[in-house]
Formats: structure tokens, sequence, C-alpha cells
């Protein structure tokens, strides 16, 4: 995480969602978004901070409660939940993904899953030969 | 030049007999590249003839650039029916051109913002993320290349299984599949009579990564197993072909083509098979493409040359 805080380069959202996620993951319970803001350095407005929190929060990696007169936030999810979450948003914004990533298997046509039954009743038959 | 100019736009209907026998006649390999190669070089050439054919056809045009040389009637006398054929090249250049740079922005902008989705990971070559959706795939380039596999994928398969599956998409991305995959797909965009082709190829590149697996973890039949297992448990809704006329799928043949023996490697096939007289005039039709198009560019640039007032 130290290359992050190596200057005050402009970061993309994907980067700062994971950061305001790793920062909330290493507070001992539920934290404000005061205490992100300052864990992750003094060049992050706090406007953002609440802008990514409440996209997070929008995703389901993290929950919130009021606490007085603003919110606690809590994780609940961690960085592998967070990259499934987007992982899923790239793909499904992709009507013909399978053109660029090889994907491991391609959907059955109509006739393809007794197909697809009958082969591997016979592959376990020859199997326990 | 005369109808030459025409006959690389034509002459991909050679490889239609290559692409439906290379995958189950030819090693997955050898099939891969032969088919890649024939798609290339005659996607190139009709491309080329494309844009000789809308030279002529841009220059009738009134207040076009070119040299009013370029409209003489000599000039448009090497090309045969210029008046309809130079007015359609010219939308068909333009749809090809576009058609193309839209797959290669499209292609980069997956795999960015598929790496993109994956920064907050360690950076390892497995990315497994929790999900209850099942999926794997090879992601190629980035900071390294990675395989992407979810829980749910995983959870299903069994130990022997998984190997076959990280060794698949290894396979995909050591032999850097996405290359090929990408030159058909522009290919089949430049010349839509290639689309067989393209089609072949993907198939014949999940058997190529198939294979590989077989060797990486020793049994056809594990392999067999694994992407038997993940298309049942990944299947959603049945891909649009009518039940009557739809051929077995791809994952069927695969898990068939995995059950029997393995293939065997030839550098070319016999002549006294079906094979080989299919893969001859495959080769021929692309040799006669590429000489009838360096044909009609040399010819067209002598046109040209002569009448352009210097």
């Amino acid at each position: 995480m130290t290359e992050h805080r190596s200057g005050p380069r402009r970061r993309g959202q994907g980067e700062l969602e994971v950061q305001v996620l790793s920062a909330l993951r290493e507070a001992d319970g539920p934290a404000t978004a005061g205490w992100v803001q300052e864990r992750l350095g003094a060049d992050l407005a706090y406007t953002t901070v609440i802008t990514i929190l409440t996209r997070l929060l929008a995703k389901g990696v993290v929950t919130r409660e009021r606490a007085g007169r603003s919110f606690a936030w809590t994780p609940s999810s961690d960085e592998a939940g967070l990259a499934a979450h987007r992982m899923r948003r790239v793909l499904d914004a992709e009507s013909d993904r399978e053109a660029v990533l090889a994907s491991f298997v391609t959907s059955l046509g109509p006739d393809d899953e007794r197909l697809l039954r009958e082969l591997l009743g016979q592959a376990r038959a020859e199997g326990e030969d | 030049m005369g109808v030459f100019v025409f006959l690389p736009l034509v002459l991909p209907l050679t490889a239609w007999p290559v692409a439906r026998l290379a995958e189950q006649h030819l090693h997955p390999r050898i099939a891969t590249r032969l088919l890649t190669a024939l798609s290339a070089a005659m996607a190139l050439c009709s491309t080329l003839c494309l844009g000789l054919v809308m030279v002529v056809g841009t220059a009738q045009l009134p207040g076009n650039p070119l040299p009013d040389g370029w409209s003489d009637p000599e000039v448009r006398a090497a090309v045969p029916f210029d008046e309809v054929a130079g007015k359609v090249a010219i939308p068909a250049l333009l749809a090809v051109l576009a058609a193309c740079g839209r797959a290669l922005w499209r292609h980069g902008r997956v795999r960015r913002r598929a790496h993109r989705a994956l920064a907050g990971l360690p950076d390892t070559g497995v990315a497994v993320l929790p999900d209850g959706v099942p999926y794997a795939y090879a992601l190629p380039g980035g900071r390294r290349d990675r395989v992407v596999v979810t829980t749910a994928l995983l959870e299903c398969l069994e130990p022997a299984e998984r190997r076959a599956l990280f060794a698949h998409e290894r396979a995909h991305l050591a032999a850097r599949h996405h290359r090929f995959l990408l030159a058909v797909q522009l290919a089949s965009l430049a010349n839509p009579l290639l689309r067989p082709l393209r089609t072949a190829v993907s198939y014949t590149a999940e058997r190529w990564a198939d294979e590989e697996a077989a060797q990486a973890v020793g049994s056809r039949r594990t392999v067999a197993r694994a992407i038997g297992k993940a298309a049942l448990v990944s299947r959603g809704a049945p891909s649009l072909t009518l039940a009557g006329f739809a051929a077995p799928g791809p994952v069927p043949r695969r898990v068939a083509a995995l059950l029997a023996p393995a293939p065997v490697v030839r550098s070319w096939p016999s002549v006294f098979t079906e094979m080989g007289p299919a893969a001859w005039s495959a080769a021929a039709g692309t040799a006669v493409s590429a000489m009838s198009s360096a044909n009609s560019a040399v010819t067209m640039l002598f046109i040209l040359h002569a009448a352009t007032p210097l």
C-alpha cells in the first residue's frame, strides 16, 4: 500500500475504493469518515471519502449505522469481495465478452446438456473399469 | 487488372471446407495456427482490394481531394463496373475500418477494466473471487497475466479437476491465445465470409488449451470431467439457436474429443484423406488471393502514377 501514498497524483475511483476499504478493515470496530480520511492522508477531501464510502455501501461491501450526527462505517466484505463485485460489473457490461476473454466454458445449447450428461456418465463408467 | 481485383473479396470461400474439417482432423494447435494465418492473409488481401476499388470510387466524387487525373477514363477502365463498385467500396471500407477500430478499442477496454477490478488483490497469478456465479477465464496483459476464477466454480470441482482448470487457463495465457482470437475477430469483421474461420478458431483454441491441460494433469478424463461439471453448473439461458437445427455445441464436442484418443501431430495432412484436398484448396485460395491483390495493387500503382501530373 505504500506505493499509493507516494505523491498527490490523481487516483482512479477504483483504487480509492480499495484504499478506503483497506483502511476500514484496519480499524477496531466501526469508524467514521473522518477517521478514514486521517488514516489515508491529507490529500483526500472529506467529501471524496464520503462519496467513496457511499459507493462501497451501494456495492454491499460496507455497512453503516448512525453514531450521533454522522455515520459509523463497518466493512462487511474484504478486498476480494469488492473485486468480485467489480468484476461482475465489468462482465455484465460486455455483451460479447467471450470475444475478449477466453471463458473456460461457453453456454450450452438446447440438446447439449443431455449430451454432456451422457458423455460424463460414459466417462465415469469407463473410469471404474 | 479486370475482375481479379474482386477475387480476394470472395476467395475466403475456399477456406470453408478446411475450417470445418480442421476442427476434427488436425491437432488443435496446428488447426489454430493454420486457420488464423489463412484468416489474416485473406482479410488483408480483401481489405487491400477494397481500398483499391475505393480509390477509383472516390476519384469520381466531385470535390474530392485526389488528383484530377485519377478520375480519367483510363484509370476507371482498370476496374470493371467502376461506377457501382467504386461507390459501394467507399462505405464498405469505412464500415470495415470502423468495425475493426471498435473491436480493438473494446478489447482494450474490457482488459483494462478487468485488471482494474482486481486492483486490491495480492499480485498473484490466480485471483479467486468470492462470487456465487461460477465462471473462470484467462486475463492477459496488465502487470501480469492472471487466471480469474470464482469460488462457486471451484467448489463444484474436485482437486484434480481444479488443477485441470488452472492448467487450461494457463495454457491460454502461455500460448497467447487472445492474439489468435483477436486476429480472427478482426479478419471476420474485414470480410464476413471469414466468419466460419473465426468460429473454428475459437473452438480449436479451447481444444488446444484442453490438450495442454490433459498433458499437465496426466489424465484426459479429468479434464473432460472438469469441463463437463463447469458447463453444467454455469448453464444459464440457452443460446439463441433453434432446437431442431442445433448441432452439438462446443462444450460436448470438447468433452467427447477428450474422451477419445489424443490427436496426433502431423506436419501436413495427407492428400488421400478428405482433409488433404480441403487444406490444399484453402492454401491455393490464399495464394490466388495474395497474388491477385498484389497484382491489382501493382497495376493500380502504375496506372495512378501514370495518371498523376507531376
